[in-house]
């Protein structure tokens, strides 16, 4: 029985290496396509015979024809998407802590009726407010900003709920022996409350930091200004370049947007299933 | 896991407080959820309630906007563009979900029976589109798909087929968009069901050992009925994510060939900032919006009938 057991457990290790291997294939090409001169892309072969560096060349110091220098202002939309997501992410789990640490340990009027407010925007499509916004944030003369791409996304409701959710685990004598201390509310937040809510807010942090620099559809209609684009605009509108062969480069700033959030996931993988585990499916 | 204390409630204890201390605890909580609220009544309240005025009104942005009634929702039930994209959404949905979370189960399960160490490898390589950008995602394929130089037609004529066009052939372009959406979505649906099955207790496990469970019977009476709340979970996420799907067939196909892949979303995208038809657009997203609580709501009910026998 236990041999048997071994055995099934060794052919289903290997089933799913190998579709492991299968499914990886879209990386494979994605980076294979990176490295191949313009001349190679069209060998219909998955890597290439001389790898070259040329198109992350591009992506930073633009394409030579002959005199003419095109530029792609990469740099730029890297920036961009960084200081937006910093921004954001400081911003959203600022918030998301203050409104958790008040719906967990405050009783107060209205907190029900609030709490299912909130919880009710949760299930409020993008594409019920894509519009007015859009409309209000031109009026505002907030098109192609900063703070039109971060504001709309620290309303988050999902982010205070997980947070509440574990700050409720918090023992309320703790809090209480540090409000006979004379340490106000906002104190006990800061010192109490926020220290020891940091795997949750952890957590989080990798959710929004996946949502941000992963969006879309909302840069998308807030910015016309390819100086202000995202890493993911900019890659989208690389096609649009005329004249280009820009499969390549598309492939290598496809890599560089990859690599960070990969970095990210190999790092917090053990938390982040952690989190899942605790909060996510509770309501 | 969090555990759960029972503490009896405690009587407020404020002795040696002055009025003006108490008064300040008592008004403490709100400054810590007033940055939410403020937010909501500016960035979605306020946009909800001129969202639901401009469904009813004509609006191209510029001019008065124009009230009309019913006029937007009559002209919805006679625009065939409407119902091709509410058809080709719905083929989305309703494949990539029971498709999505069949193979998630399987590969969340199977995962479960292999080594640790290796699981976890194998877990962040099936994650990895979850956490890649849709647009990053959607070019690759894009490339995968091309009929110059893309993967598929190169493999097509090593085994001596004829090429495809997998993107410009009406008959093939939806089909190649599901296959890349059951991909990018493969691996987040299965990490969620994981943590659903490493919350069944262990000694459930071994109690149907006991009463001598093999491998199918164990998941058929033990495994899927304790996973239904995360399998509930993860169809209703799906369900409300691919109703209102919208930048991996815009990066893919940009909605064609002959809007054989145009989704609610990106038609409403198109009349609202391409055609300046903002009341239409509006009342397309009050349709799209309504659809994704019906069929949230439908899920609930079908799980929970379900669980009953």
């Amino acid at each position: 029985m236990n041999r048997r057991r071994k055995i099934l457990g060794y052919s289903i290790a290997g089933f799913l290496l190998l579709f492991a291997i299968l499914y990886l294939f879209p990386y494979v090409w994605m980076t294979a396509m990176s490295f191949k001169a313009d001349g190679e892309i069209f060998s219909g072969k998955v890597f290439p015979e001389n790898p070259t560096l040329v198109q992350y060349e591009r992506l930073f110091f633009g394409y030579q024809y002959g005199d003419i220098t095109l530029s792609v202002p990469y740099g730029t939309y890297f920036k961009n998407t960084i200081i937006v997501t910093v921004i954001s992410l400081v911003m959203v789990l600022f918030f998301d802590a203050m409104a958790a640490y008040g719906f967990a340990k405050f009783n107060f009027p209205g907190k029900k009726v609030l709490f299912w407010l909130m919880i009710g925007t949760m299930m409020l499509p993008i594409y019920a407010t894509l519009i007015p916004s859009f409309w209000l944030f031109s009026v505002l003369k907030w098109i192609n900003t900063y703070h039109s791409l971060i504001l709309p996304g620290v309303v988050d409701a999902y982010g205070i709920f997980l947070l509440k959710q574990y700050m409720e685990t918090i023992p309320n004598e703790l809090l209480d022996a540090a409000k006979v201390d004379g340490a106000g509310a906002f104190r006990r937040f800061w010192q109490i409350v926020v220290p020891l809510s940091r795997p949750a807010i952890g957590t989080l942090a990798v959710f929004r930091f996946l949502f941000v620099w992963n969006d879309y559809l909302w840069p998308l209609v807030i910015i016309r200004d390819d100086t202000m684009y995202t890493l993911t605009l900019g890659i989208a509108n690389m096609q649009l370049r005329q004249g280009m062969v820009v499969w390549g480069s598309q492939m290598a700033a496809s890599v560089l947007a990859t690599l960070p959030v990969l970095i990210l996931v190999l790092v917090m993988q053990k938390q982040f299933l952690r989190g899942l585990t605790a909060g996510a499916f509770k309501a | 896991m969090a555990f759960q204390h029972t503490r009896p409630k405690k009587p407020e204890i404020q002795k040696s407080t002055t009025p003006w201390l108490r008064l300040k605890e008592k008004l403490a909580p709100y400054p810590f959820i007033a940055p939410f609220f403020l937010g909501f009544a500016v960035f979605q309240l306020l946009p909800i309630a001129f969202s639901l005025y401009l469904s009813f009104s004509q609006w191209n942005g510029m001019s008065a906007i124009q009230f009309s009634g019913l006029q937007n929702f009559i002209d919805m039930f006679q625009d065939a563009k409407f119902w091709n994209a509410l058809r080709v959404t719905f083929i989305i949905t309703v494949f990539c979900t029971i498709v999505g979370t069949v193979g998630a189960t399987t590969l969340a399960v199977l995962l479960e029976k292999v080594e640790d160490r290796l699981a976890s490898i194998l877990r962040v390589f099936f994650f990895l589109p979850s956490v890649t950008s849709v647009v990053v995602i959607g070019y690759i394929w894009k490339q995968l798909y091309s009929s110059d130089y893309g993967f598929f037609n190169s493999l097509l004529l090593r085994l001596g087929l004829p090429p495809q066009n997998w993107l410009t052939d009406p008959k093939l372009a939806l089909p190649a968009l599901l296959l890349m959406l059951i991909w990018a979505g493969l691996g987040w649906d299965a990490l969620i069901i994981t943590a659903g099955l490493r919350s069944i207790p262990d000694e459930l496990y071994d109690a149907g050992k006991v009463d001598g469970t093999n491998g199918w019977t164990e998941f058929r009476y033990l495994t899927l009925p304790l996973l239904q709340p995360t399998l509930l979970f993860v169809l209703v996420t799906g369900v409300i994510f691919l109703w209102g799907i919208f930048a991996q067939p815009s990066v893919l196909t940009g909605g064609g060939p002959l809007r054989q892949t145009q989704t609610i979303a990106m038609y409403l995208y198109d009349v609202g900032f391409r055609y300046h038809k903002f009341g239409y657009a509006s009342s397309i997203a009050i349709i799209l919006s309504l659809i994704m609580f019906l069929s949230s709501y439908l899920n609930f009910r079908f799980v929970k009938s379900e669980s009953e026998y």
